[in-house]
């Protein structure tokens, strides 16, 4: 740990010499020029690339985005979905000393438009006709943006536009450029510096437009150094026999340190998963040996290892039923125990492995992970005890876009349910005593937001700390938990405050809700927006033998409702009075990043929410049923009488 | 963290991929035989019995087994033609009969009413299997212009015509009741149907044609499971789930249906030559119409369009009857030989038995044991969930 300490130190006190991600895939390619580093699955199998190609790849990219007249400094885009040609986009820019920016796949146009013209990219590569069209429809907003490389050209080929490029002639001119001037990545790396922005990453923007976070190739450094080398991220850490899965969007900070970073760093081999919707599939193919991912991810593997119980024959779920009690027990000592086995948990998960626990983790894809992280949103314990219990210990981390994911992190052995774990080594955090608002300080704190400097000024204050905008507080002196975003906090008409957050969490435990926001900021009592789950609920309404067509449909039948009222009053019992959820409403539509309800992480935008959805929250407050819900009583939904629940008054 | 490098390119590559079957990273490997680690450690211990076993049986034993790989062999062959291909062929039981007279007239010296060439069996039994190839091509035409219920008569009608040949061409046959002797398995001078001593160990001769056999059975195997997974196998699919539908893709219909007999008719043919060798004596009648009917048994009973399927078929049918026999020591209803005052006798008691199953795997399972194991191997493969 010391060492790693050393290294951290050494890292900041000389920013000049901060290695950058591009020499160290340079000096993979230097020494191991024939090994696998990733793998992608094209044509039906997963195909090989070695370091000498990942290098050759980023060179061609960087003399050819040379060729088109980027400098140092200048931006580049890339929209595409996680692929072996994102890296090489990356790392060619930094290589060049130009900056990357990356835009989710899923962003619409008219937050295209707003990326590119934020941040003056002069080349956008976008993956497929689906991004080329985005970046036509508003190239004309966009006045600095000079070309379009696309990579698949699909449906694009026959497209008549000056900007537009194939991958493959870019490739060319790459080749043609590096023949004419085989020194330029030498020159460039010689006059790069720590100081250079390496990358710009746009925050979700859950308030107001998303912010160009500027991290710098000492930033990443430090983040690299801590992360990877110092088992920040995976502990014990990452080594060049480990196996991940690439398939968050490479362009939040999270997915870039769990890909590019950790490859480039340790040399674990990347599998890139064919796309989202692919994810369980290529999970059980490449048994990841380190796993990082989102609580939503987590939730749905937790939902739908559950899901397919249900629909297992009788024997099975006699078995699965008697182990999952058994892992209930493991869960809960692991917990106890702060993570570390004991003799009782050892026996019990031994006896248990051959019957259900192997298998269970192998369909799932995780049998052999051997450390497994959740961050970037709060993770519900239940969802974690679950994962304890079949011996997937989730190692909660907490960071964010602006200190490049350094701050906290739960070690094995140590692992605090419910906290984010302990301040990474080397650096410094501590929380507010006024406000209660984490604060970190180290190397890694971004250079700034790119072109405002009054937001940087709100973000880092002069002393170099930068503001979260997380309330946390200590557990044990040890470790953070946190409370909510600042912004999050209600404080209802009685002066009581609350943190919406962990409500909103425990009520997504529930497989049968998948969006859950609290309301009662200046009101008398608190109400919420419940959105369910269409996989599990039209399933548990086909159990039920109950005939639904859309989700909208589904959503409002009684029987749904009286499913969603069992679900507060459940989370109620956990909550004191004041905190209760007296009223909901459903939300009639499943929330969506291409309309503005979700940032590209699926994080719920509160603002935009109240302005769509304003009438429902009106109903609730006015006293009225308009609108399909229900209160801890009985549940109503407009055209049918209301529905008396089956027992209880008002709890 | 990296550190230096201290293994091989080879195995560095290996690492990664070990202990993920699934993660294929060349189609070879994805289109293996044995693409999984259980597949290739079974396969193992199987062929390690296989090769042990002969030692410790009996004579008697080793026979049965030995019968068990010929009649796999001709199993195969008829699953190739009917199970993959979708032509039922009732003829089959003529294929066998022509490999093992032709085995006979080329393995056999000349006596005074019988011809024979006197060749060893390296000769004999390839040209077996390629003469009832021959007679299988130029039938097939026929057969391709008919299917279903006409394509059953016709090769029925198969059978008749080969059993009146068979009786009729004394010189080559021996004529009905008579027959002749089968043809000896000389390879080199060495007699394999004799004890011999290789290398210094001494063999017995039921050892060293058991071995014959596994090791032609294993041989012709592998090339028919890599038949059905190449582009004629597709192909024969094709033609089996729908042959207009076949013709439309392009799959040319009499060539692929002639194709399929062909190749048929001579894994009948070796099948028929080396089982001869264990009959010692062949007459016309042993290649009747009811030869024909147990395999087409074999491959209900084993699983249709499957190459372990067919093996798994002969082996029952094979080994049922002893099976039964040794039911008769516990079982006191049944008597050994006719009559006796017990209910049953032995061969009524196989005859039900055997039409019992035939009926029972064709409603309730028409894959076969073959489709029993996969649903036991579906039920552990999704454990712990059903799908």
């Amino acid at each position: 740990m010391s060492a790693t300490m050393e290294q951290g130190t050494q890292a900041s006190s000389a920013p000049g010499g901060a290695r950058s991600i591009p020499s160290r895939i340079r000096e993979h390619a230097r020494r191991d020029p024939q090994r696998v580093c990733m793998r992608e699955k094209r044509f039906g199998i997963w195909q090989d690339i070695t370091w000498a190609d990942y290098w050759d790849n980023v060179s061609l990219v960087a003399h050819g985005l040379a060729a088109l007249g980027v400098e140092a400094g200048d931006r580049v885009a890339i929209h595409s979905e996680n692929r072996p040609e994102w890296l090489y986009a990356d790392v060619g820019t930094v290589a060049l000393r130009a900056i990357t920016m990356g835009l989710y796949p899923t962003n619409p146009a008219p937050e295209v438009a707003y990326l590119l013209r934020d941040s003056g990219s002069k080349v956008l590569i976008a993956e497929d006709q689906e991004q080329v069209d985005k970046a036509l429809e508003v190239e004309a907003e966009c006045p600095d943006l000079q070309h379009i490389v696309y990579l698949d050209p699909r449906g694009v080929r026959e497209y008549e536009h000056s900007k537009l490029l194939s991958w493959d002639a870019f490739i060319a001119m790459g080749r043609e450029h590096r023949d004419r001037e085989p020194d330029l990545l030498d020159r460039r790396a010689s006059e790069a510096t720590g100081e250079d922005v390496a990358t710009l990453i746009y925050t979700s923007g859950t308030t107001g437009p998303p912010k160009g976070a500027m991290l710098s190739v000492g930033n990443i450094d430090f983040a690299v150094e801590t992360l990877v080398s110092g088992g920040g991220f995976y502990n014990p850490p990452a080594g060049p026999h480990d196996v991940i899965l690439s398939y968050l969007p490479l362009c939040h900070v999270a997915e870039r340190a769990a890909t590019e970073w950790v490859n480039a760093e340790a040399g674990v081999t990347v599998h890139f998963a064919e796309s989202i919707d692919t994810v369980q599939a290529n999970l059980k193919e490449v048994q990841p040996t380190l796993f990082f991912a989102v609580p939503r991810i987590w939730e749905k593997l937790h939902a739908g290892i559950h899901i397919k119980m249900n629909a297992a024959s009788p024997l099975k779920r006699a078995v699965f039923g008697f182990w999952m009690k058994m892992a209930e027990r493991i869960g809960d000592e692991l917990v106890a125990n702060e993570g570390r086995h004991t003799v009782k948990t050892r026996v019990l998960y031994g006896l248990g492995y051959p019957f259900v626990f192997r298998a269970l983790r192998d369909r799932v894809g995780l049998r052999k992970v051997r450390s497994a992280g959740s961050g970037a949103a709060p993770i519900a314990p239940e969802v974690l005890k679950f994962f304890f219990g079949i011996g997937v210990i989730i190692y909660e981390i907490y960071g964010m876009t602006e200190n490049a994911a350094v701050a906290t992190t739960n070690r094995p052995g140590r692992v605090k349910l419910g906290t984010v774990g302990e301040p990474q080594p080397g650096i410094e955090v501590r929380i507010d005593e006024q406000t209660g608002e984490i604060l970190t300080r180290h190397p890694a704190n971004f250079v700034g937001y790119w072109n405002k400097p009054d937001k940087t000024a709100e973000a880092i204050d002069a002393d170099g700390w930068l503001h979260t905008g997380d309330v946390g507080e200590w557990v044990d002196g040890t470790h953070i938990k946190i409370v909510d975003r600042i912004k999050d906090i209600i404080i209802t008409a009685g002066g009581k405050n609350i943190s919406p957050s962990e409500i909103e969490n425990l009520l997504k435990t529930s497989p049968y809700v998948k969006e859950a926001v609290v309301v009662g900021d200046g009101r008398p009592y608190l109400t919420a927006l419940i959105g369910i789950e269409l996989d599990t609920v039209g399933d548990w309404a086909q159990r039920r033998k109950l005939p639904y067509t859309t989700y909208r449909d589904l959503s409002e039948k009684p029987e749904v409702l009286q499913l969603v009222q069992k679900v507060v009053k459940d989370t109620n019992e956990k909550f004191a009075r004041v905190e209760n959820i007296r009223k909901f409403r459903i939300i009639p539509k499943e929330l969506d990043h291409e309309d503005g309800e979700l940032t590209a992480t699926q994080k719920v935008k509160r603002a935009s929410l109240y302005e769509m959805f304003g009438h429902l929250v009106d109903d609730m407050y006015a006293n009225d049923t308009r609108y399909p819900g229900g209160d801890l009583v009985e549940v109503h939904t407009p055209g049918a009488a209301p529905v008396a629940a089956g027992r209880g008054g008002d709890a | 963290m990296t550190g230096p490098n201290t293994l091989l390119p080879g195995r560095r590559r290996a690492v990664t991929l070990r202990g993920r079957p699934e993660l294929y990273t060349e189609y070879g490997a994805d289109q293996a035989l044995l693409n999984t680690p259980a597949k290739r450690r079974f396969a193992a211990v199987l062929l390690l019995v296989l090769v042990v076993v002969p030692f410790f049986l009996d004579r008697d034993l080793n026979g049965l087994l030995t019968r068990v790989f010929i009649t796999s062999i001709g199993a195969i062959g008829l699953n190739l033609v009917t199970g993959y291909a979708g032509q039922v062929s009732l003829g089959h039981a003529f294929f066998l009969g022509l490999g093992a007279f032709t085995a006979a007239f080329l393995g056999n010296e000349p006596t005074g009413s019988l011809r024979g060439l006197g060749l060893e069996m390296w000769a004999w039994l390839p040209l077996s299997g390629l003469v009832a190839a021959a007679v299988g091509a130029m039938v097939a035409p026929l057969a391709a212009r008919v299917r279903g219920l006409y394509l059953a008569i016709l090769t029925l009608g198969l059978v008749f015509v080969g059993d009146h040949i068979f009786k009729e061409m004394r010189t080559f046959t021996g004529g009905p009741g008579i027959g002749r002797r089968a043809a000896a398995p000389i390879v080199g001078g060495l007699d394999l149907y004799r004890r011999q001593t290789i290398l210094g160990v001494e063999i017995a001769g039921d050892v060293l044609y058991y071995f014959l056999c596994l090791i032609l059975l294993l041989v012709l195997g592998v090339a028919a499971r890599n038949l059905a997974r190449s582009k004629t196998g597709r192909s024969f699919a094709a033609v089996r789930d729908r042959d207009i539908a076949a013709e439309v893709m392009g799959v040319p219909l009499v060539r692929t249906k002639v194709v399929a007999f062909t190749i048929s008719s001579f894994y009948a043919g070796i099948c028929g030559a080396l089982l001869a060798v264990m009959y010692g004596t062949i007459v016309p009648e042993n290649f009747g119409l009811l030869l024909s009917v147990d395999f087409l048994a074999m491959i209900l009973i084993g699983g249709v369009a499957t190459i372990s399927g067919s093996i798994v078929g002969a082996a029952f049918v094979v080994l049922m009857p002893r099976l039964v026999q040794s039911l008769t020591d516990v079982l006191p209803f049944i008597s050994r030989g006719g009559g006796g005052g017990a209910l049953l006798s032995v061969d009524q008691l196989q005859g039900i038995l055997f039409g019992a199953l035939i009926v029972g795997f064709l409603v309730l399972e028409p894959r076969g044991l073959y489709g029993l194991w996969l649903r036991v191997r579906n039920y552990w493969k999704a454990w712990p969930f059903s799908y």
